[in-house]
């Protein structure tokens, strides 16, 4: 590897490590470097990694400021290289947050059978995880289920450099068993996929699992832990900008608190939550009689 | 300081399955303004699909219904001017619903009356009733 290529892997792997720890800001300005660097040297190749990552900051962001199209013109002009599977990838996490899913599915489904192909295990991995995710949205939880535990074997068996991502699909594979009220499945993956997460110092995805442990805690009746999990999963939701994270846990924390009967808590809760849905005043008043716990999905 | 309100219900697929029949709208009505597919609500219904906040949220707005009417109490207007003058009730002062009850009494003695022309019992004042 030559000495532009090592510098250039080395601002890929900084910018890698910024997301992990929720700093996006710093992640772009390294691929925004990188991409200028690489377009500078004409390196093609390294042009179009860092077309892919920046694209994918960009959607962590939930910005949807970059060229979907040059995602696919890299999977036409490189179909059976690492950076094309990667630009299917890519494409098929824009549509997702488009919430394009019949788009999004295609596009996994070619990035599984590409990396597949290059006996890529990470990418195979993330492709499986990105395919069950869909499989979630449209609430087929075994079809899911049976994709995560595909993940997680995957990416296991790249070893430690790569758990992060195992540590992500091993969190939403607890989070299916949950859903299935398999809960002596579920919470073990859940609280393993959080140690590791945590050992790692990867804060930013800390946020789901605390949420599904809340989730199951409101399940379960676990009203304190419910509210302790609630209450971390809505900090750093808050932090990071996670609208669908803070949104969820402001409805378990109600949840919690209302089958604790402290509805006065109950009530701030709601309202924090009715700030979402300006359209539905009502929402307080209802949500203080019924309960959504058997039709919610956290994923969808 | 609010005080404690059990909660009453679950909401699940078949409620919404009633709840739309009670509107007279079909799967794909339905479905069109929640913005999913046809089949997914069919899933909903069935207990089967399970959906996110946003969704959730829409389905509530798309019935617009009163509280009663969510918990199933398919109530006749009589039923539900019944339920609203007990609430009434609840909320006045133990004299006040002594009076109520008095009146109440007077007005089943005065239905039993036998013979209209042997004279109806002297009906209360507005004053005494209040």
């Amino acid at each position: 590897m030559n000495e532009r290529r090592k510098h250039l892997e080395f601002l890929r792997k900084t910018a890698r490590e910024a997301i992990w720890a929720g700093d996006y800001e710093r992640a772009l300005t390294l691929y925004d470097d990188g991409l200028s660097l690489a377009r500078s040297w004409k390196d093609r190749d390294l042009e179009d990694l860092f077309t892919c990552n920046r694209a994918t900051t960009l959607i962590e962001l939930d910005r949807q400021d970059f060229d979907l199209s040059r995602l696919k013109e890299i999977l036409l002009h490189s179909p059976s290289s690492y950076t094309g599977a990667l630009a299917s990838y890519v494409a098929a996490n824009a549509h997702e947050a488009r919430g394009e899913y019949g788009r999004a599915r295609f596009y996994a489904q070619t990035a599984l059978s590409k990396s597949r192909e290059l006996g890529h295990e990470e990418l195979t991995g993330t492709s499986l995880n990105l395919l069950a995710n869909l499989e979630l949205h449209e609430s087929r939880f075994e079809a899911a289920r049976d994709l995560f535990q595909e993940a997680v074997e995957r990416l296991e068996s790249e070893g430690e450099s790569l758990s992060r991502h195992a540590a992500v699909a091993t969190d939403n594979l607890g989070y299916c068993h949950i859903a299935l009220d398999r809960m002596e499945l579920g919470l073990p993956l859940v609280h393993r996929s959080l140690s590791v997460l945590d050992s790692l110092g990867a804060r930013q995805a800390m946020d789901y699992p605390m949420l599904d442990l809340c989730f199951a805690s409101v399940k379960m009746s676990l009203l304190d832990e419910a509210e302790s999990w609630g209450i971390r999963a809505l900090g750093l939701g808050k932090e990071f900008g996670r609208e669908d994270v803070v949104k969820n846990a402001h409805y378990l924390l109600a949840e919690a608190y209302s089958e604790m009967g402290r509805d006065s808590k109950a009530d701030e809760q709601y309202e924090a939550l009715a700030v979402y849905y300006p359209d539905f005043p009502a929402l307080k008043h209802y949500l203080r009689q019924i309960s959504l716990m058997e039709v919610i999905n956290l994923r969808a | 300081m609010s005080s404690h309100t059990p909660r009453k219900v679950y909401l699940v697929g078949s409620r919404i399955r009633e709840l739309r029949k009670g509107r007279r709208l079909t799967q794909t009505e339905l479905s069109d303004k929640i913005g999913i597919a046809q089949s997914d609500l069919s899933r909903m219904e069935q207990g089967e699909y399970k959906v996110g906040l946003d969704t959730l949220f829409k389905v509530l707005q798309v019935f617009d219904l009163k509280m009663g009417e969510f918990f199933g109490e398919t109530e006749s207007p009589d039923a539900a001017e019944t339920r609203k003058l007990i609430s009434n009730f609840q909320e006045l002062s133990s004299d006040a619903q002594r009076e109520v009850r008095d009146f109440v009494r007077f007005k089943k003695l005065q239905k039993q009356e036998p013979n209209p022309a042997s004279g109806s019992p002297a009906v209360p004042n507005e004053e005494e009733t209040s």
